[in-house]
């Protein structure tokens, strides 16, 4: 961190995390999705303080609606409804991967913030351990 | 200071945008694996948005035929050069 970058948003910037995991696959594609919320909620039942980045495909994972695959696959829908029961509140979008999808706020089936790229650059860097799925 | 390590082809662009939005101002991009076909100057598009801080892993390059043919704006490291940028920036970040 340099002293000249511009201060970032109020709502990126203090928030240091023991784990921040960044999620960038859909839902039902792959277990990558599953594995990465998996992660996180083992991390937060260990009391550890967890904060979910949604990014490219990932931001389908919130999107309302969801439901089993026609072959009675989980999916991941149910579990991102635990987070909030694990105290992981902190959910961030990247807001162009938003865009790009048709997407808005009022589309994600949990309240999140959406950061453009500087704020998700600041959101990283503030981070001592991320994990990527 | 964040060393970020991508592994996928440009085809994947997806990638490519969500690493730049986690890009740092003194972060580092090394290229391996099939990577490296991003540090092509057909590909710097793809390369665009990391300021030149770029690296291509020398090895990598070389087993696909490359090493002759690389963007003069992306350096070129071996494994020994691998190691040291671990060393220097205080945490990684693999992108996969």
């Amino acid at each position: 961190m340099t002293d000249d970058e511009t201060a970032p948003a109020a709502d990126t910037q203090p928030i240091s995390l023991d784990l921040l995991v960044i999620l960038r696959h859909p839902p039902h594609g792959s277990s990558w999705l599953r594995e990465g919320v998996d992660v996180a909620l083992v991390a937060a039942a260990f009391g550890q303080a967890v904060g979910l980045l949604f990014q490219g495909d990932g931001v389908f994972a919130l999107v309302e609606g969801q439901g089993a695959g026609p072959l009675g696959q989980k999916g991941t829908h149910a579990q991102l409804a635990m987070l909030e029961m694990y105290d992981i509140e902190r959910l961030w979008v990247s807001a162009s991967a938003l865009r790009a999808r048709g997407l808005t706020l009022a589309d994600l089936a949990l309240p999140a913030l959406a950061l453009e790229a500087d704020e998700i650059d600041h959101l990283v860097h503030a981070q001592p351990r991320t994990l990527l799925f | 200071m964040m060393l970020h390590l991508l592994n996928r082809s440009p085809q994947f662009d997806g990638i490519y945008w969500d690493l730049s939005e986690a890009f740092g101002a003194e972060d580092h991009l090394l290229l391996i694996e099939d990577a490296c076909y991003a540090a092509l100057p057909a590909a710097a598009a793809s390369l665009a948005a990391f300021g030149g801080r770029v690296s291509v892993l020398s090895e990598d390059a070389a087993s696909r035929g490359l090493l002759d043919r690389l963007s003069d704006g992306v350096t070129v490291v071996d494994m020994a050069g691998f190691v040291a940028l671990t060393a220097t920036f205080p945490r990684s970040l693999s992108w996969f």
